[in-house]
């Protein structure tokens, strides 16, 4: 009897623990809940974030904001499991190209195009060489900018001076000036491919100068893909010629040491990105305050590409087409991404958005060059790690990594990428969201 | 009392169901999934048949996961199972005398650690012109020997498998102390009457009694062997190159970097079946059961 007695006891308790557990969701659920996820858990970039979307949510007291992030590869895992379940976060971080496209093919992203059309004072505000990276031939805008970002080569003023040259235009130039480098007892470039996409950026940037814009369209395109063109080997000779002035055991060192070695001045010239700015010096902060360094674009190849292109596309923020808030979405992107959030952006993390005019308060005059640099460029180059299908990436960047350990030539390495490129072909033809 | 027939299966049953769902059904199901094309954000999938099991045999890599992995294996056997018996017999003999309990800590303390933060650790020992490893040999005066280590095709697997030696020999130590320090004494002392030295004791008594658990560790390793994934994911990524490319981490990139679910399960079919065969093999070999 007693057992009895206390098994209906336990039942009642329980029932009761639902109700309750049921009431506060429903009293929850009035506030409308985005779920946002980035991929910036780094400080200050993530402080920044969160301080952002807390004052956003203060302002509109029926949004919830939840924010969930994580580190560049695992977010790229992370994402592609969720993206197509119920579990799916209303705005996340996605790259522009191939990545985004997929789920775009899934029916999977929200079209911004009505959004930017019924606001025009918007779509003016936003830069076109950075937008048209987050749209599809067919005028479909899927994405806005958070961080502009360009390629470019980083040099020691100090170093370079000592050696007596000057910035290189050609690549013959920066053969030439990496010769005298040596010859005065410096590293001439820092580099470090133990992850193999930095290679990729040396790799894309050359491709699309020896190729040209018509072929380079057709193979970047898994179905279509053959990477025949002569050009693709040319651009690994133009980088074979540089290994010898490359910091030795490149394989072994990983791209933030490769950075690190330049800051402390031990490579002449860095290959890097404009976000990366912040990383190399800060003058707020009092990083690496004796380091006098500036900016060059990647020399001039000789060939039938276009070497107007900057390689660097922006990353943004797309919604999904599965949000119960799409107008809620847009709404806060408009905000977070737009001329205010973006100055004060500048200003902090040194990262701009693709808003015009948001330099104001920015004093690091290496800030105000790459500004200059992204925004006057004619067109932005993909990252040529991004642009590929994932496994020619993969056999482009292993077979790239063997080339820098001297195991492959640059013939020996096309003729993997290309088994690759026919293997892709019927992959990505076969795959079951091409049907 | 009275019990119905049914009874003891009813308690069996919740057991049963949770082995059968979170094992047999998800192995059976990687098995369907490995003959079918599909993506992990797509709910589309497509019958290739034997398509991937044929790309994954005809691979490139096949052959170099597969000498990784048995690398792998045989090392770790060697210098896990072999040394670690020995240092276990040596920590239980008088030899280790008042300071067998040190010993035991420091060697054990290295599997305490986790296994991301070793291999993020061993990336700067090997680091070519920081790291400690290059930098004590420079100190030594053996710069000749200073290698690019992770960055070397050659060496690269060789500093990954050297950097789990370092990490399990401990455990595989306590694991046999433990069941060392199960031997009756009774043995051992009568062993010793009979005139038998420490060698003989370990090899005639110890060794034999403790049969079971060195089949135990043996197994353990191999199996590690075969799924290894955290180390080289966390040190070369399979590089330079794809020289030191393993299973578990093809497995891996094929399923979340290359969205190629199949390939991938095809793949874990492949370790399934090597571990269990293996596993097979080794129980049958030592007639596990009978002392």
């Amino acid at each position: 009897m007693k057992k009895r007695f206390f098994a209906a006891a336990l039942a009642t308790v329980m029932a009761m623990s639902m109700a309750m557990g049921a009431a506060t969701v429903s009293a929850e659920s009035e506030k409308k809940t985005i779920k946002f996820f980035h991929r910036f858990p780094d400080e200050p970039y993530n402080s920044f974030i969160e301080s952002k979307i807390a004052e956003y949510e203060e302002a509109h007291p029926d949004i919830d904001i939840v924010v969930e992030s994580a580190q560049n590869d695992p977010y790229k895992e992370k994402l592609k499991v969720v993206v197509g379940g119920d579990d799916c976060p209303d705005i996340f971080f996605s790259w522009c190209g191939e990545f985004t496209e997929r789920f775009i093919r899934e029916n999977l992203i929200l079209d911004l195009t009505p959004y930017l059309d019924a606001d025009p004072e918007w779509k003016d505000s936003l830069m076109e060489n950075q937008m048209v990276n987050y749209t599809l031939d067919n005028g479909m805008v899927y994405g806005i900018p958070f961080r502009l970002d360009c390629k470019l080569f980083f040099y020691n003023i100090d170093q370079f001076e000592e050696a007596g040259v000057e910035v290189p235009t050609t690549f013959d130039e920066l053969l030439d000036v990496c010769q005298k480098l040596q010859d005065a007892g410096f590293t001439p470039i820092a580099y470090g491919n133990q992850e193999k996409w930095p290679s990729a950026h040396y790799i894309g940037t050359l491709n699309q100068m020896t190729v040209s814009d018509e072929v380079r369209a057709v193979d970047y395109v898994p179905t279509t893909g053959t990477f025949t063109d002569e050009g693709y080997q040319k651009a690994l000779e133009y980088y074979q010629q540089l290994i010898p002035y490359f910091n030795e055991n490149s394989n072994g060192i990983a791209a933030d040491m490769a950075r690190s070695n330049f800051c402390m001045g031990m490579g002449s010239m860095y290959y890097a990105e404009a976000i990366e700015i912040p990383y190399i010096s800060d003058p707020t902060t009092g990083l690496n305050p004796d380091l006098h360094y500036g900016m060059f674009k990647f020399p001039e190849v000789e060939g039938p590409g276009n070497p107007n292109i900057l390689t660097g596309v922006p990353e943004g923020f797309v919604v999904s087409s599965k949000t119960q808030y799409p107008d809620e979405c847009v709404e806060f992107l408009k905000w977070f991404l737009g001329k205010e959030v973006g100055t004060e952006q500048a200003q902090t993390i040194g990262w701009f958005n693709a808003s015009i005019g948001t330099t104001e308060g920015v004093e690091d005059q290496s800030l105000l060059d790459a500004y200059e640099v992204i925004t006057s460029a004619e067109e932005m180059g993909p990252w040529f790690d991004n642009a590929l299908y994932s496994t020619v990436c993969d056999t482009y960047l292993t077979a790239t990594s063997d080339l820098t350990n001297g195991d492959l030539t640059p013939a020996e390495v096309m003729e993997k990428v290309q088994a690759s490129a026919l293997e892709a072909q019927t992959l990505a033809a076969s795959a079951p969201e091409e049907e | 009392m009275k019990t119905r027939k049914s009874t003891p299966y009813l308690y069996m049953l919740p057991g049963c169901l949770m082995v059968l769902f979170f094992v047999y059904i998800p192995v059976i199901a990687n098995c369907v999934y490995s003959f079918f094309r599909l993506s992990s954000y797509s709910a589309d999938m497509k019958f290739v048949g034997f398509d991937n099991y044929v790309r994954f045999f005809t691979n490139d890599t096949f052959w170099i996961m597969i000498r990784n992995n048995v690398l792998y294996c045989v090392i770790s056997l060697i210098v896990q199972v072999g040394f670690g018996t020995v240092i276990a017999l040596l920590l239980e003999s008088s030899v280790a005398g008042r300071f067998r309990n040190v010993f035991r800590n420091i060697y054990y303390i290295p599997a305490l650690i986790s296994l991301t933060a070793v291999g993020l650790m061993f990336t700067y020992v090997y680091e070519p012109n920081l790291g400690l490893l290059n930098s004590a040999l420079k100190a030594l005066g053996l710069s000749g020997w200073t290698q690019a280590w992770l960055g070397d095709s050659k060496l690269a697997i060789y500093c990954i498998i050297a950097m789990s030696q370092w990490q399990f020999t401990g455990y595989i130590t306590l694991l046999m102390v433990v069941a060392f320090q199960n031997v009756p004494n009774d043995y051992i002392e009568a062993a010793a009457i009979d005139g038998a030295g420490p060698v003989r004791r370990a090899v005639s008594i110890i060794l034999p009694l403790a049969k079971e658990q060195f089949l135990v560790c043996t197994i353990i390793t191999v199996i590690g062997a075969f799924k290894l994934f955290t180390e080289v994911y966390s040190t070369t990524a399979g590089g330079p190159g794809n020289s030191s490319q393993v299973l578990g981490l093809f497995l891996y990139q094929n399923a979340f970097l290359h969205d190629d679910l199949g390939m991938a399960a095809a793949t874990g079919v492949f370790i399934f079946v090597i571990t269990m065969v293996l596993s097979i093999i080794q129980l049958r070999v030592s007639r596990s059961g009978e002392v």
